[in-house]
């Protein structure tokens, strides 16, 4: 086709006053909705950035063949993904790339770790920017922040929650815990973790503590220790290792002295110990029964999504961040349905007012956010290994798989 | 001369001002700020590494002090960066203090890590404390009083003013006393206390200084990252960071961290940010190639590299002429008889000794010097030589004895403060300050009796007068030819204007004419009344110069007499050549 000079002029200035008229997000409207994915995809946390990736890949894939966001008239999502490296300084300078190249972004999901979450949460705060995240640590909202949405239960809520659901799982499967046990390395994590529990967790649902051992990775002998459980014989042992050589260790001589395979329940903390990694160093017997309590896990309803990732990804099972973050765009979609512009302060407001009733993908609680950008009532998961699959045990609604107790 | 070179640094940090505020995008404005903030810490560790040759591995240990300082003052006591950043200054420089007591005991691999250790002790200790993660509040209000910016420039041009106050920080160090003397700790500790300089004292000035530079940009770097954790502050990272960035660029120079961060942090940068996403951890990869490739084509430094080629392009012909030593006139033949016996004892050794586990390497020794003479002390290998003389000169502490120093006990004292009595002495192995010019290397041992630089500098001109070396005096050490090299040590002895001379071997490796030609200056300086104590290993030449000698043996005094004497003496024979010589002599 060939334009005249004068309908070339014509058409030129039509143009141009559309796009003065009704500004930039017109333009954004007829193309294409930036959303952002801000994850370590490099270093340490590289396998878990990986999974969210593929949660993101599947959530962005199903919005746009389902016709895209409706209210931009069809608009697709066009995912752009970051790696925020494996350090608080790579983070935030990659946040800090994020918000300058891509001005016309929306909302963006990250960052994995609450450290990193922390630092990229403070560019997206300053660049007004919306953001999801499935990071635990209270301190992501409490620092009065406008733009950031936490969807997991923060971990102080996750450490109050927690006990008092594995006592009534066990109950609920026959078992009745009285004594319990504490295994844990001394790295900043896991002692930060057993800290409220000896201080009065265990105490308010009635917990005995009857054996307490820290060691220094790596182990290289775990006879001591698990002799010491024998003897005590407690009704549950809470396990924390960071290493997992040292885990494995610790397994195989319970399995040794006949404690193994659920035979004296045991909790892990901590999402390393329920990866499909694990199967690579250690047998499905030495874990079946394992118990974990989680943000977010792959629970009933979530079918369609475990056979996609089988079948694109190759992996087993829908872990935290898959699921996780596979959510964030469904919120980000149902956001931007209701903001009804592709503007991230509109997308912001939309997700501080937004009532989208019981969550689907996140266990427990409502689609909506309190003031602080705190999911309302949210939940977590408890999983168990079951024949070399951690599936979900809790909540009820979700569990695909009755909790293995023994009875002793 | 203070413009001429200040001039150039203010209009560079001009005009990265007037690029930083053309910059809008501000992932760009961010880079711009750490490469200053990386330059900056690269800067400290300069000032401290850089001039001493100490290598900290654990610079970390002030940045992350001063980090979470910053960061803790706001969050529990609500008080601004403005007021924050300068104490932690002080905090850094405590730190620096502390440290260096402590550490400077070790020497060489044994120091650098000891330090290795500080930042990481220190980084389980914050953990322990529960500081794993802290983000600065966020001032709504006040953001300006709170140093919270929304326009990255302003961060660039803090830093640009923070980067430029320690380049002239580093550059009046590097012109000073202060820094003579580390560059003198840097190229030989030995040498340098031995030219009066407390090298203690003047390391600890050092990392107390650079300690507190470090722990202010620590503290400025909370403010660009919001963020603290023990990994990002304490961790072995950011330790390296200071390194590389200096040893990329250049070691001992002010440029060599400003060349090696505007190179190598935005080179980390484009790389992850271009290739992260797609080949995760290439970039890690890349660059660790690049820099081991740039070290291995530049081992000191992209600075030094560049400037060695520009040196040799434009000043080949400067060296070619400058060659020739001109001996002092008016040198009479050694005499070989009279020694010059006005009888005032400047130097009493009295049963002097030293063992090592059972070996008995000087034992009872004793004997006596006579201001103006020149006493040599020989003996075969292995006679005690060397260790009597580093009991004399402070580098050994004797077990028993005593030394008197114009009668006064001088048993047991340090180098430096031997040197300021008025001993000055010359190493058996070279030890030249080899990037240092003539005339800069025997400044250093003016400093001991001159109250300021320009004292200093009219002092060594003037010792560089006395052992004929002006026709050199702006050449490069490392140039120098040996007989040019020991007269430049002597030189640096006497800038000190000793009363007394140790010299160690001082002829060695010098061919006759050279050896001669020593003779020469030595007897001259003899002339104008500076005593001399010279040990050899041969006693050819020797018999020229001195007027006495004491033979050891087995790290006794075999004989104390005249040349002549000592050359017709049986025992001195058998000593040197053994019992089957001595007949024939």
């Amino acid at each position: 086709m060939k334009l005249g000079r004068r309908e070339f002029l014509a058409s030129a200035g039509a143009t141009a006053l559309t796009a003065s008229l009704a500004g930039r997000s017109a333009w954004a409207q007829a193309k294409e909705v930036e959303v952002g994915l801000l994850m370590p995809l490099s270093g340490l946390y590289a396998r878990f950035g990986a999974s969210a990736r593929q949660g993101a890949e599947m959530a962005v894939d199903k919005i746009n063949k389902e016709g895209g966001i409706k209210a931009l008239g069809g608009a697709k999502m066009k995912l752009v993904v970051l790696d925020c490296g494996d350090t608080a300084e790579k983070a935030k300078s990659a946040a800090q790339r994020m918000v300058a190249e891509y001005p016309n972004m929306v909302a963006v999901s990250g960052s994995y770790l609450s450290t990193f979450t922390l630092a990229t949460s403070e560019v997206t705060e300053r660049a007004h920017l919306p953001m999801l995240t499935l990071s635990y640590s209270d301190l992501i909202t409490d620092r009065g922040f406008k733009y950031i949405f936490q969807t997991s239960a923060t971990a102080g809520s996750q450490a109050t929650q927690a006990l008092p659901t594995v006592v009534k799982i066990a109950k609920s499967a026959g078992g009745n815990p009285k004594k319990v046990a504490i295994i844990t390395d001394n790295t900043a994590a896991s002692v930060a973790s057993v800290k409220p529990m000896r201080e009065h967790l265990l105490k308010d649902v009635g917990l005995e503590l009857v054996v307490d051992e820290t060691f220094t990775p790596p182990l290289a002998d775990a006879t001591p220790l698990v002799q010491k459980v024998r003897s005590a014989r407690p009704d549950l042992l809470f396990f924390l290792p960071t290493v997992i050589s040292d885990a494995k260790l610790v397994l195989e001589k319970m399995n040794e002295f006949g404690m193994g395979q659920g035979r004296v329940p045991t909790m892990a903390f901590g999402i390393a110990m329920f990866e499909p990694d694990m199967l690579k160093s250690m047998s499905p017997d030495l874990l079946q029964g394992m118990i974990g309590s989680i943000g977010s896990w792959g629970s009933k309803g979530h079918e369609a999504i475990a056979a996609e990732l089988k079948a694109k990804y190759n992996e087993p099972w829908v872990d935290q961040n898959v699921i996780s973050t596979y959510a964030d765009y469904i919120v980000i979609k149902e956001a931007l349905e209701k903001a009804g512009k592709a503007d991230r302060e509109a997308v912001a407001t939309a997700l501080h007012t937004m009532d989208g009733g019981p969550s689907k993908y996140y266990p427990g609680g409502e689609i909506k956010f309190d003031d602080k950008g705190r999911r309302v009532n949210a939940g977590l998961t408890i999983i168990q290994w079951q024949s070399g699959v951690p599936v979900t045990i809790y909540p009820d609604n979700l569990a695909v798989a009755k909790p293995i107790w023994s009875k002793k | 001369m203070r413009l001429r070179t200040v001039l150039p640094l203010v209009m560079l940090a001009a005009a990265y001002a007037v690029i930083s505020l053309l910059v809008t995008n501000s992932y760009y404005q961010l880079m711009m700020t750490l490469v200053l903030v990386w330059a900056s810490f690269g800067l400290a560790w300069n000032l401290f590494s850089g001039y001493t040759g100490l290598i900290s591995f654990g610079h970390a240990v002030f940045f992350g002090l001063g980090a979470y300082f910053t960061a803790l003052g706001q969050i529990y006591f609500d008080l601004t960066p403005w007021l924050l950043i300068p104490v932690a200054a002080l905090v850094g420089g405590a730190a620096g203090l502390l440290i260096g007591a402590l550490t400077f005991r070790l020497r060489s691999h044994y120091f650098a890590l000891a330090m290795l250790a500080y930042p990481l002790a220190i980084l389980n200790v914050f953990m322990w404390l529960g500081y794993q993660e802290l983000t600065i509040p966020m001032k709504h209000k006040d953001a300006v009083a709170y140093m919270q910016f929304t326009d990255g420039r302003v961060y660039t041009l803090l830093a640009i003013v923070m980067t430029l106050a320690i380049v002239i920080l580093s550059q009046a160090v590097e012109r000073s006393r202060f820094g003579m003397a580390l560059i003198a700790i840097k190229q030989n500790e030995a040498a340098a206390e031995a030219a009066g300089i407390n090298t203690l004292a003047w390391k600890l000035r050092a990392i107390t200084l650079s300690g507190a530079v470090t722990g202010a940009i620590g503290a400025f770097y909370v403010m660009v990252l919001l963020v603290v954790t023990p990994e990002s502050v304490f961790g072995m990272l950011v330790s390296a960071q200071a390194l590389t960035v200096t040893m990329f660029g250049g070691v001992g120079t002010v440029w060599g961290p400003l060349i090696g961060a505007a190179i190598l942090i935005p080179t980390g940068q484009i790389l992850q940010a271009k290739l992260g996403a797609q080949f995760p951890g290439i970039e890690g990869v890349i660059y660790g190639l690049a820099i081991v490739i740039v070290i291995l084509a530049a081992p000191e430094g992209i600075f030094w590299r560049v400037r060695d080629k520009m040196r040799k392009r434009t000043g080949g012909t400067a060296l070619a002429e400058s060659g020739a030593v001109s001996i002092p006139a008016a040198i009479e033949p050694a005499s070989t008889s009279v020694p010059r016996n006005d009888g005032e004892i400047i130097l009493s050794v009295r049963n002097l000794s030293k063992s090592f586990g059972g070996l008995k390497a000087v034992q009872n020794v004793s004997f006596d010097v006579q201001r103006g003479s020149i006493l040599g002390i020989i003996g075969p290998n292995g006679a005690g030589k060397t260790t009597l003389f580093n009991l004399l000169n402070g580098f050994q502490h004797p077990d028993a004895g005593e030394v008197l120093l114009d009668g006064r006990n001088v048993f047991g004292e340090s180098p430096h403060r031997l040197c300021a009595a008025g001993v000055g002495r010359t190493f058996q192995v070279m030890r030249p300050f080899a990037r240092l010019s003539v005339a800069d290397n025997v400044v250093i041992g003016a400093y001991i009796r001159a109250a300021d630089d320009a004292e200093a500098r009219a002092h060594a001109a003037d010792a560089i007068a006395r052992v004929g070396l002006t026709g050199a005096a702006n050449r490069i050490a490392s140039e120098l030819t040996t007989k040019e090299l020991r007269l430049m040590e002597l030189a640096r002895a006497l800038a000190g204007a000793p009363r007394l001379l140790l010299l160690d071997e001082t002829l060695a490796g010098l061919g006759a004419n050279e050896a001669a030609e020593v003779v020469t200056v030595l007897r001259a300086l003899a002339k104008q009344g500076i005593t001399i104590v010279i040990i050899e290993h041969t006693m050819h030449t020797m018999v020229r110069l001195v007027d006495r000698f004491v033979v050891l043996d087995h790290g006794a005094v075999l004989v104390e007499d005249t040349p002549q004497a000592i050359t017709r003496d049986n025992r001195v024979i058998e000593a040197y050549l053994g019992t089957k010589w001595s007949a024939h002599a």
